[in-house]
């Protein structure tokens, strides 16, 4: 038999090298995320997961994680202020309470910084932290798990209404060239509470990192959760994200997704429906051009009864970009009179764009309603010529079907805030849609 | 004058000749309608004229108050006052049949040097125009056309050219579907905005529509030429004789 090597990841070493300043409550889950790593390593394309993804840029260089926050730009600043809200921001993965403004809290509101809590957490805070992300399903969440050293906490105590959004940014500066951020953000939305939350990926165009951030979000018994997730990354960022979703019975938990920034990007979504009742929406929109590559798995998981679901995801390509959208429902058993959709639609604007769509279903019981569909395509002529025949100029036609084409995702948001502000992201990618910015 | 001169118009369709010299001439404030059989290239006229790239003209001009409207863009043809009334009106979701309408009437108003419409004065212009034509208010903030019944769509292509108010309206077919509400709703919107200066192309298989909106002159349009041109009374005969006349002399 062949010796082992007992070789230490450059990974393994940086967790270690931590040690020393890791909270003490924080410890074994950190363990446990960097163990699942290791014994995962890195995903290849022979996992039926990855099999679109070009990890090589990632997997070939050891991206160690960014040692002291960069300065911010002034142009990253500016949008900082995009959401009006209680707002924190993290930088490079650690709090920036000089960009936050978390002044006035509402009742019933926590919003603050996982550091603080070096002496030990909350209850409510360990309760949800780590429980239900699944480690060993997604190397890059464990290795997040490992890594991250700050985070953002949302709570939102039983019974409060939280009006204003809370804002969560994180910014990746010049200091993350050839290094990794780990973000983490935990929301805590308990029995009967109401709240959103926005939760913004940003960084210079030029600047070429990995960022591999976990976002949990938890809706108790009858709560209202509205998350939405921001990703507008420069053009050279590699993002490797993870969101997991999970909501008791009759809550309704909404998750939004914009994905339209960075190189690479890839996201997991993770939904459980934990107690009866539960309506859960996961809606996403992805926007690439150039050489851009997309990725975006979904996993919805029925695990009782009397559950409804809904999955929208749009996707409009330019330029010689690539996308994957991998769509999971699955019934468990036991969880009859399930109602659940999901539908994929990719929309060409040029020729070279290639998008790749795979629904799955995964039904383990009886009395469910199931539906899927996905379509690829590119605008409709007979409605661009409409359009033009009543004097529509044919860029502003191609931009009004793009956005109509968005509106499904767009149109049910509760912000309008945040459906417009993606509108206007939609246009800046197209010629001829000035007048129809939500500020014309 | 004339607001529309077509001569010696050859069109065709993946190779095959639809049109085959089509000579028509159109004075100001007129009503003329095409009538004609299926196939006969009556559509292929009305889409021509709109600027749909699929049909090729393979020879002829089109002169649309004097310019070369074969040179222009479908938008600018709307622009300058054109309107094609759609036999088939496409539905466009996600986009509300107001927004669409309101970025139509500020490209023509850009176009005229005028400034864009004020947002109160709009929704008091579709509200009024909306009466006219007894289309459902409830409508105006549906997508375009989504959903709509048959009769619902023509009245909606009746109500954007009400807010448009073109100088040359071609209603293409805007009859077939309809009954006798519907129908006499349509002629209605389109008698209203006769007055003296605004055309019309009047496209129907049936003599019935012509009851409602009588016409000045009627053409006769059968394999893709006009074999025969009259007043209103032209058209009771075709009722009474079928076209069937005609195709033979045509053939």
């Amino acid at each position: 038999m062949a010796a082992i090597a007992e070789t230490r990841s450059d990974y393994r070493q940086e967790f270690e090298a931590d040690s020393a300043r890791r909270a003490g409550w924080l410890a074994p889950l950190q363990q446990r995320g960097i163990e699942a790593f290791e014994s995962q390593g890195f995903p290849t394309r022979r996992q039926e997961a990855w099999r679109k993804v070009d990890l090589t840029p990632i997997t070939q260089h050891h991206y160690p994680r960014v040692a002291e926050p960069g300065r911010v730009s002034s142009a990253l600043t500016d949008k900082l202020g995009a959401f009006p809200g209680h707002r924190v921001v993290f930088v490079d993965g650690i709090y920036a309470p000089e960009l936050s403004d978390l002044g006035s809290l509402p009742k019933g509101l926590t919003v603050g910084s996982l550091a603080e809590y070096a002496d030990g957490a909350p209850e409510r805070l360990t309760e949800v932290m780590g429980e239900r992300v699944d480690i060993d399903a997604q190397p890059f969440i464990a290795l997040n798990t490992g890594l991250f050293r700050d985070g953002a906490f949302v709570h939102v105590a039983r019974g409060a209404l939280v009006e204003q959004p809370v804002v969560i940014v994180h910014v990746a500066t010049e200091a993350a060239q050839g290094h990794a951020v780990y973000p983490r953000t935990v929301t805590h939305v308990e029995a009967g509470a109401e709240a959103r939350v926005i939760e913004q990926f940003v960084s210079p165009d030029e600047i070429e990192g990995l960022v591999v951030p976990v976002s949990e979000v938890h809706a108790g018994q009858d709560a209202i959760v509205d998350y939405h997730r921001l990703q507008e990354e420069g053009a050279a960022m590699r993002h490797i994200g993870g969101v997991h979703a999970s909501a008791e019975g009759n809550a309704g938990c909404r998750v939004y997704s914009l994905a339209s920034g960075a190189a690479l990007s890839r996201v997991d979504y993770y939904a459980d429906l934990e107690g009866e009742g539960v309506d859960l929406q996961l809606k996403g929109l992805y926007l690439t051009e150039g050489r851009q590559f997309s990725d975006q798995h979904t996993y919805v998981n029925h695990r009782v009864a009397h559950g409804t679901s809904s999955q929208v995801f749009r996707g409009i390509l330019q330029g010689r970009s690539e996308t994957t959208f991998d769509g999971l429902i699955r019934v468990f058993e036991g969880a009859e009179k399930t109602s659940a959709e999901q539908q994929n639609r990719n929309l060409l604007l040029d020729k070279m764009a290639l998008s790749h769509s795979n629904p799955r279903l995964e039904i383990f019981n009886n009395d469910v309603v199931c539906t899927h569909g996905s379509t690829v395509g590119e605008l409709d002529e007979t409605a661009l010529f409409y359009l033009r025949s009543r004097g529509v100029s044919q860029a502003e036609g191609k931009s009004l079907l793009t956005v109509a084409f968005a509106n499904e995702v767009l149109e049910n948001m509760r912000d309008e805030r945040v459906s417009n502000y993606i509108r206007d992201r939609i246009l800046d990618r197209l010629p001829g849609g000035e007048n129809m910015r939500s500020s014309a | 004058m004339a607001v529309l001169e077509i001569k010696d118009l050859h069109v065709s369709v993946e190779g095959t000749e639809i049109l085959s010299g089509v000579n028509l001439s159109m004075e100001e404030g007129k009503v003329h309608a095409v009538m004609g059989p299926n196939g006969s290239g009556k559509s292929t006229l009305a889409k021509v004229l709109a600027g749909d790239e699929n049909y090729e003209v393979t020879s002829g001009q089109i002169l649309y108050k004097g310019q070369d409207l074969l040179e222009m863009a479908p938008e600018e043809r709307a622009r300058e006052g054109f309107f094609l009334g759609f036999q088939y009106p496409v539905e466009i979701p996600g986009v509300s049949n107001t927004y669409f309408l309101k970025a139509a009437l500020n490209a023509v108003r850009k176009h005229q040097g005028l400034q864009e419409v004020d947002a109160m004065e709009f929704l008091e212009l579709i509200k009024e125009r909306a009466k006219t034509v007894k289309l459902d208010d409830s409508l105006l903030q549906r997508p375009v056309n989504e959903g709509f019944s048959g009769g619902e769509k023509k009245r909606n292509e009746i109500f954007q050219m009400a807010v448009l108010e073109p100088e040359l309206c071609v209603l293409d077919e805007t009859d077939s579907g309809l009954d006798i509400d519907a129908l006499s709703a349509v002629a209605d919107g389109v008698n209203l905005m006769r007055d003296g200066k605004r055309s019309f192309m009047v496209i129907t298989h049936y003599q019935r529509l012509l009851n409602y909106i009588v016409p000045d002159e009627v053409h006769v349009l059968v394999n893709g030429r006009i074999v025969k041109s009259g007043d209103k009374h032209l058209a009771e005969e075709l009722e009474a004789s079928g076209y069937a006349a005609f195709d033979e002399s045509a053939a």
